[in-house]
């Protein structure tokens, strides 16, 4: 069988899985600046998501009352690292490595096999969500310093994790269920266990009817692209090549429009791509649609519609 | 004048066109068979067309019933996964049009022209039904013009009306609910048999693989190996037999074809160019222009083809369907249209052509208003651009081979020799 894009995808994929799931059970340890989904709550995990480390103990609310020691240092140093990783990858730590993209790829998956239509967002509604990842960066970035000068107690410590579906769902994967129970310690734990349990509930139903549903409100999704003009990854388009047939657009799991809208600019590396790259292979004209990494990449091509094959 | 002479009168009348049309095709095969570049291959094409371009014997040959079809927007998978045939009417015969020509205004679309006297003739009995978009005036007003000629439709009749606004929403939510109308039409004349998904991906599949096979032929002309008689043949032959057959043949054509005589290499646009009427091909050849590309929908334009979907359900293949047929045509009818350009400027700057010959049937307004504002564009690239306005009749033959000739020699030396490796 031919190797083409989508199957190399799917290949590092699953593998991005087994390793971040299961690798330390066989002593990978990537560290804790991972640019995805690789969460922490996972017995056994090969790596840390950079979310976790954000908030704790790398992250702004435990160096501000570490200004000037050592602590300070190791949180630069993991941030330059998730920085790199960034630099190197871009948004590919989404539509390759997370773990839990893959997840939501099951479940399009499993929809598509039992016939169920997708339902798509309105524009409408997309960009009235587009705001909220943002928000939600904020909020976890925020929250943490205020534990650290005690106005809020430890139990916000996480505030994004204990309510992320990642710390729910993917320890599920190591038969690993008691984040979806309620924890009843105290009524902050309680409250965040139950938002959890809600979120998580409707996280579920909304990834089986439209694909990639969690990556509109992912708040690293957001850091990345923040990150944008470091990366070398790119979505270039050449829009004097375009025929406006829309196949990008109806291919695009997170349904961007603007990779089909464009008219003039080759940057089409929008907030929401994910650099899967399934545009490319929807497009049938050559050269229209390019994934760069540096000088290297794939190319929209008609002979290579639904499955590109070769480098240009 | 009314009674049994004038009935007599005009079956004379029409059996002569028919006759005549009959052997302008037996005209333009005779001339493709004696061409020195024919190759084996070429016969099952040649076959089909001398069998003759009808809906009953297309029906004959797959084994299903036919449903004929005009321009590219009806998907021709949800027609196939319906269990039918598709078949595209069309002519290019000038005794067809002829007969049609009488009480009709002198300026009127000779595609439209052709196609009425081809009904007149009685040439495409024998189908399920037919499938119209309001692509353009002279469509909308075909089935009048049918009656004032004093002949009609038998088999039902449906409209599908098609939303010339295509880069929003609006208009695709419309054009889909259209093609769902569509599909419960060709549910309905099935006697009730559903269109599931799994006849969907299957047909799907398969003009996707014809699709492919067009572009591989496309891409042989491109680089000098086919000219442009025996693309148009191989294209005019599509709908008269099986998709799956006529990919089957398209591909034992390709290992077979060699570089042919070089030639300055231009870019047709235009108007389509149906059998038999070759005129211009032939006087291209004879002006010593080799046709690279094009995008008549009689041309590469035939299939729209490249139809992805990322959801399998049924709505997302209908939706897929619709959107490709609509989105996807690059046909002048519709108002953003904009991007059309780039189809002749993409390849142009990747050097497969330096010039570009733009057909006008005269009566097509579109395509003649399409002449008109993609010159400047095509002209700013540095293209050579020549507008041609013709009908299916032989009498401005040599006009148009003086003024091609003299094109040919505005493209210089630097053109006689752009065979790409």
């Amino acid at each position: 069988m031919a190797v083409t894009l989508r199957s190399l995808r799917w290949a590092v994929q699953h593998l991005s899985f087994a390793l971040l799931i299961y690798g330390g059970r066989f002593g990978v340890s990537l560290g804790p600046a991972l640019p995805c989904f690789a969460c922490p709550y996972v017995a056994g995990c090969g790596g840390y998501c950079y979310l976790m480390g954000l908030q704790g103990y790398i992250g702004f609310g435990m160096t501000l009352a570490a200004v000037g020691g050592p602590r300070l240092l190791a949180a630069l140093g993991w941030l330059a690292v998730f920085i790199m990783l960034v630099a190197f990858l871009g948004k590919a730590c989404c539509g390759w490595i997370c773990p839990f993209g893959l997840v939501q790829d099951w479940l399009t998956a499993l929809r598509n096999k039992l016939g169920i239509r997708e339902r798509r967002l309105s524009p409408g509604a997309k960009s009235a969500l587009a705001p909220l990842k943002y928000a939600l960066l904020v909020y976890l970035a925020l929250v943490p310093p205020l534990v650290t000068i005690g106005l809020l107690p430890e139990d916000f410590s996480l505030p994004f994790c204990n309510i992320c579906p990642g710390k729910s769902l993917l320890p599920l994967f190591v038969g690993e269920a008691r984040y979806l129970g309620l924890d009843m310690n105290n009524f902050v734990t309680f409250a965040f266990s139950l938002t959890l349990l809600i979120i998580t509930g409707l996280m579920l139903v909304g990834m089986f009817f439209k694909a990639r549903f969690f990556c509109l409100f992912c708040p690293l999704l957001a850091l990345i692209h923040l990150l944008k003009p470091l990366t070398v990854l790119r979505l270039v388009k050449a829009p004097e090549l375009c025929l406006g047939c829309g196949n990008c657009r109806r291919a695009c799991p997170m349904a961007i429009e603007e990779v089909y809208q464009e008219k003039i600019s080759p940057d089409v590396q929008t907030g929401e791509c994910l650099n899967c790259g399934a545009c490319l292979e929807a497009c049938p004209t050559d050269s229209a649609l390019k994934l760069k990494f540096l000088k290297y990449g794939f190319s929209s091509s008609r002979p290579g519609f639904g499955g590109l094959e070769k480098k240009p | 004048m009314s009674g049994p002479a004038s009935n007599e009168r005009r079956e004379r009348v029409i059996k002569k066109a028919a006759d005549k049309a009959a052997l302008e095709m037996t005209w333009t095969l005779e001339r493709l068979r004696g061409r020195p570049d024919r190759k084996p291959a070429y016969d099952y094409f040649l076959k089909l067309a001398a069998d003759g371009l009808s809906p009953a014997k297309a029906a004959e040959r797959t084994g299903r019933p036919v449903v004929n079809l005009m321009c590219l927007q009806a998907p021709l998978e949800l027609i196939h996964a319906a269990g039918f045939q598709p078949f595209k009417v069309f002519s290019g015969s000038p005794a067809e049009g002829g007969l049609a020509a009488q009480g009709f205004p002198a300026l009127m679309c000779p595609m439209l022209r052709s196609v009425l006297g081809a009904v007149q003739v009685n040439r495409f009995p024998g189908s399920a039904a037919w499938v119209l978009p309001t692509t353009c005036d002279w469509l909308v007003k075909f089935p009048e013009m049918l009656k004032l000629a004093g002949t009609e439709i038998e088999a039902p009749l449906h409209w599908l009306e098609l939303p010339h606004l295509k880069d929003g929403p609006e208009g695709r939510e419309r054009w889909l609910d259209e093609v769902y109308r569509l599909k419960f039409f060709l549910e309905k004349l099935a006697g009730g048999r559903k269109i599931d998904r799994r006849q969907l991906r299957a047909s799907i599949a398969v003009y996707d693989e014809a699709w492919r096979a067009l572009g591989a032929l496309a891409e042989k002309r491109r680089r000098g190996q086919l000219a442009a008689p025996w693309f148009f043949l191989l294209t005019g032959a599509f709908f008269l037999d099986r998709p799956e057959h006529w990919s089957e043949a398209v591909r034992r054509v390709l290992p077979q074809l060699e570089p042919g005589p070089e030639a300055p290499r231009v870019f047709l646009a235009g108007s389509p160019i149906f059998l038999p009427n070759f005129k211009l091909l032939w006087l291209m050849e004879e002006a010593g222009l080799a046709v690279a590309a094009d995008d008549l929908c009689s041309g590469e334009r035939l299939l729209p083809g490249g139809v992805n979907y990322s959801d399998a359900s049924e709505f997302g293949l209908v939706s897929a369907l619709a959107q490709r047929y609509h989105q996807g045509c690059l046909c002048p009818t519709f108002i953003d249209n904009d991007r059309r350009v780039n189809n002749i400027l993409g390849p142009a700057r990747q050097g497969d052509f330096k010039a570009v010959v733009f057909q006008v049937l005269k009566g097509c307004h579109p395509f003649d208003l399409e002449s008109l504002t993609i010159e400047g564009p095509i002209r700013d690239q540095g293209l050579k651009y020549l507008r041609l306005e013709t009908d299916y009749s032989p009498e401005d033959s040599q006009n148009l081979l003086t003024r091609l000739e003299a094109y040919r020699r505005t493209l210089g030396e630097d053109h006689e020799s752009q065979h790409r490796p």
